[in-house]
């Protein structure tokens, strides 16, 4: 057996084996977070919900890779994680910014800037195909668009699989933002909120003194965590995927399971680093 | 009151630079084929078609962006701790990671093109003295622009971020912006200017990649002048609009209803763009139409 003979399709369906170690993962950071730091608990469980959310939100970006930029494919000319990571960072932006307003004002701000970011790119992405490039939008996957009714057949070039970003997928990369944004706020809140708590006796500092510590500590957390469940996520989606309407969307189970056990170790290692 | 003007004030400023940005960067990587049509930059010498295109991949423009952004962020802010001048201290980490990014450039088009020696693909020197300076001063621009750009927002609207990890975060959103909005103009339009205007390239013409000029081979400096025309501006437009709209939304809106202000006309704005969105797709359905098969043109043209 070669690595070259090796299958690249994973499939549909989810592992049991990988799942229940994934469960043990999870578990087994939460009782560590919770022996070592009891005060932990809940912003660990935070991170893990922020690292779901953002894998689950990146399944919603269109994204066509290589063969969009040659208008062969739908989607976003650019890799998966790459985008989600434009998106998701600007809602952490937003949402740092707002932190101040309270965990839920945080939150949205966080989403609207993860939206408003994919609202922005996808609409701009749209005029260089239609009026640069004189292309119309057309779905690769689906025949007829799931929210507006148009039809795609005859808008697909010879030799193409659809081109542009069709309005299906537009919603999807905003949703995907929105989800993606608040994912990622959610990590730095729940890691600035352990650091804000646990800096100042661990190293002896005064508030004022570690908070710059604690913000740049958090905020770089959250964007080391965010590239962890979007890469994951962009392996468990093998390449481009239109938006919610493509095929490869029911495969987000398994991203969700796996980014959920990273963010937990990857969650209990940003603890750890000051409660120890 | 003064205060939400002096607010809206540094927003636009920042917009204009993230605008500039965004067109300095979408041209720099297309200058050295550094986005998705750079897998056809590589492709075409394995299908025959031996080029002088410069080929430096060294990885997406976003995380390439973030290294650079932050790079220049961080040396400024260590340059500003020992209490240089800050605009001296912003040109100068700038200048260090472009001197990085053309480093990075350098083995990245020595190594990329090398490999395609089997397929009798040559190293060029001279496309490498020429075309990796111009790279080098596009990534100037967009490294300066947007290091100065955090800058303003760390300390005219007093965002909690240091200056290095707001480098790296709009580093990244800088490159996401204008990968997504340059690539398929660099990449369709002119990579493939020979196929015809207003569809996709069939996949199997894939590597066919245009290699000669009005006079003499094509070179890369051709392309950064033809996309400066069209993807360079669309991703400043792009950049600029989600700064802008971003710091313009926060400082406008926030003292309203706790902080939800914000949110809400975060959400509007997303609304309106989906709109005009809506409208562009409409717009081209009905004004392009459904392709046509070349039988059906000859059947219409001989009824008319």
């Amino acid at each position: 057996m070669s690595a070259l003979g090796g299958g690249s399709a994973g499939g549909e369906g989810i592992n049991p084996a990988a799942s229940v170690i994934a469960l043990v993962i999870v578990l087994a950071s939460v009782g560590i977070a919770y022996v070592v730091y009891p005060a932990a608990l809940i912003p660990l469980i935070g991170v893990i919900v922020g690292g779901v959310l953002i894998s689950f939100g990146v399944h919603f970006v269109p994204v066509g890779g290589a063969p969009a930029a040659m208008g062969q494919a739908p989607g976003i000319a650019t890799g998966v994680a790459m985008l989600a990571a434009g998106g998701g960072l600007a809602g952490l932006f937003g949402g740092a910014w707002a932190a101040e307003m309270g965990i839920w004002v945080a939150l949205g701000a966080g989403a609207m800037g993860g939206g408003l970011l994919m609202a922005i790119t996808c609409l701009m992405v749209n005029v260089v195909y239609v009026y640069a490039m004189g292309i119309p939008a057309a779905s690769g996957k689906v025949d007829k668009d799931p929210i507006t009714g148009d039809t795609y057949e005859g808008y697909r070039s010879q030799g193409t699989e659809g081109h542009g970003l069709p309005f299906i997928s537009y919603v999807g990369g905003v949703i995907g933002g929105i989800l993606a944004g608040a994912g990622g706020t959610l990590i730095y809140l729940e890691l600035l909120s352990v650091y804000q708590e646990a800096l100042p006796s661990f190293l002896g500092m005064t508030p004022e003194g570690m908070q710059t510590l604690a913000v740049s500590l958090a905020g770089i957390f959250a964007v080391g965590m965010f590239l962890v469940a979007a890469v994951l996520t962009a392996y468990n989606i093998t390449g481009t995927i239109e938006g919610p309407h493509d095929p490869k969307f029911k495969r987000w189970p398994r991203a969700v399971i796996g980014s959920s056990a990273a963010c937990a170790a990857c969650g209990l290692v940003a603890i750890l680093l000051v409660v120890i | 009151m003064e205060e939400i003007l002096f607010g809206i004030g540094i927003s636009a400023l920042a917009g204009a630079l993230a605008t500039v940005a965004g067109a300095a960067e979408d041209t720099e990587s297309d200058i050295g084929s550094q986005g998705d049509p750079n897998s056809q930059v590589q492709l075409a010498p394995q299908m025959g078609y031996v080029h002088r295109i410069y080929n430096k991949a060294i990885s997406g423009e976003p995380p390439a962006y973030g290294l650079w952004v932050a790079l220049a962020a961080g040396i400024a802010w260590a340059l500003m701790a020992i209490q240089y001048n800050a605009i001296l201290a912003l040109i100068i980490g700038s200048a260090v990671a472009v001197f990085v990014q053309g480093v990075y450039a350098t083995t990245a088009y020595l190594g990329r093109t090398a490999s395609l020696a089997k397929f009798e693909q040559p190293v060029y020197i001279d496309i490498l003295k020429s075309v990796t300076t111009v790279t080098m001063a596009h990534a100037f621009v967009a490294v300066f622009t947007t290091v100065t750009m955090c800058f303003l927002i760390i300390e005219a609207l007093g965002h909690p971020f240091p200056l290095p990890l707001m480098g790296l975060v709009w580093g990244i959103a800088l490159g996401a912006a204008g990968s997504a909005t340059g690539n398929p103009f660099y990449g369709k339009e002119r990579q493939y200017q020979n196929y015809p205007f207003g569809a996709g390239l069939p996949i199997s013409a894939s590597g066919d990649i245009v290699r000669y000029a009005e006079a003499g081979q094509r070179s890369s400096l051709d392309n950064g002048w033809f996309t400066s025309k069209g993807a360079g501006p669309a991703s400043g437009i792009c950049f600029g609009l989600i700064v802008f709209f971003e710091l313009w939304r926060t400082i406008l809106f926030e003292p309203f209803a706790a902080g939800w202000g914000a949110v809400i006309a975060g959400a509007v704005i997303i609304i309106v763009f989906m709109v005009i969105d809506r409208m562009v797709e409409t717009w081209a359905r009905k004004t392009y139409g459904p392709y046509t098969t070349a039988e059906a043109v000859t059947e219409e043209e001989a009824t008319a």
